[in-house]
């Protein structure tokens, strides 16, 4: 199957990266402030989630290892070549597979489930597909 | 967009590379998942029962420290000390089952007050369930302390504890519940209770009453009744 063009590829990644940045950011003041984020759906799932120890790793909110990453692949994303292409690639990976664990979590642990989090699930998901699909179609390749 | 055998030689390269790369991606996942799991059995996640008590008591309503449907017309009443090891055995194994059912379907609602006898910290403790009921989490607090219960009067109750479970019953404002749980009012209504309980004669925990539209204000169970006769008093033949 032929893969979409790179420009494309790198403009949805774009998207997707400053999109990941806004939800990962609005955790990470919701819980700077004291604070849990806000369900927009009602409910007390995000309050839950954004209280139970799974939400820090290693004593800093998961929610800024998040913005971490998604900035990261957002440069990935504007960056031409392929040292962005295989970063990207790995980044995300790592992003999404930590993302399943945190989902898990969330279901079967927890027994709640934050919207903001699920979200963000989805949006690095998203960019796997896409970085994978760039790393595939154009290693090697000219960019 | 294919290029020539250096360029695609290259790209075996860097497909071969990204495959290791994906490995280590892997790795890399797996040290998180080691780390989170590590962190979380050590500190006050360590408490035990949660993802449980939240299943019990899903979509059941919650308001002071009565659960179920507030129009019901059956009430049982407990009569329990959080610090009492047979309360917690009841809340483990008999409760569940009229939790599921009669206060499910809401035939029936449970009233949990303080019958505090085995030390202060049970006082204590009692003033913190209370006040987490004035947020709606009340029977969430008293389920997720017996389920945490420690030894009598060994200290255990301390705030950090108290603190613990009360976020793990979802009580949304610490800060108000801090304030309510340590004020005379709650004390007294634990007080208050404990002499209810004496005055109906009771001398144990859990003693349990029934209060319906055949019974004039509290009819008592008795202490440490059998689930068959809960079920019963519940099923309205008692």
């Amino acid at each position: 199957m032929k893969a979409p063009p790179e420009g494309t590829l790198r403009a949805i990644a774009t998207f997707l990266a400053a999109f990941g940045i806004g939800i990962a950011t609005y955790i990470a003041i919701a819980d700077a402030g004291g604070d849990a984020p806000a369900c927009l759906a009602g409910g007390q799932g995000c309050e839950t989630v954004a209280r139970s120890s799974y939400s820090h790793l290693l004593g800093v909110n998961v929610a800024v290892f998040g913005v971490l990453g998604y900035v990261l692949l957002l440069l990935c994303a504007l960056l031409r070549g392929d040292g962005p292409r295989m970063a990207g690639f790995a980044l995300s990976l790592v992003g999404f597979g930590y993302s399943v664990f945190l989902t898990y979590v969330e279901l079967f642990r927890i027994d709640a489930v934050c919207e903001w989090c699920l979200a963000s699930a989805v949006v690095m998901m998203l960019l796997f597909a896409t970085n994978a699909a760039r790393m595939l179609g154009y290693a090697g390749r000219e960019p | 967009m294919s290029g020539g055998p250096a360029e695609e030689g290259r790209r075996e390269r860097l497909i071969k590379l990204a495959s290791a790369m994906a490995f280590l991606a892997v790795v890399a996942v797996a040290v998180l998942v080691v780390i989170t799991q590590s962190q979380t059995e050590g500190g006050d996640a360590s408490l035990e029962g949660v993802a449980d008590v939240r299943r019990l008591l899903r979509g059941v309503p919650q308001e002071g420290m009565v659960l179920g449907e507030p129009r019901a017309k059956l009430t049982l009443v407990e009569f329990a000390d959080l610090q009492c090891p047979t309360c917690k055995a009841y809340a483990e194994e008999a409760l569940p089952a009229l939790i599921r059912g009669p206060v499910a379907r809401g035939e029936a609602k449970l009233d949990f007050r303080n019958f505090t006898i085995v030390g202060p910290e049970s006082a204590t403790a009692g003033a913190a369930a209370l006040a987490a009921g004035e947020q709606g989490r009340g029977w969430s607090f008293v389920e997720l302390f017996y389920r945490n219960q420690g030894g009598e009067e060994t200290g255990y109750v301390t705030d950090s504890f108290l603190t613990a479970i009360a976020r793990a019953a979802g009580v949304a404002d610490i800060a108000r519940w801090n304030r309510i749980r340590r004020g005379d009012r709650v004390l007294d209504a634990v007080a208050a209770t404990t002499a209810e309980a004496e005055g109906l004669g009771f001398t144990g925990t859990p003693s349990f009453a029934l209060e319906s539209p055949s019974t004039r204000g509290l009819q008592a169970l008795g202490a440490v009744p059998s689930q068959e006769t809960l079920e019963s008093a519940l099923a309205g033949t008692s």
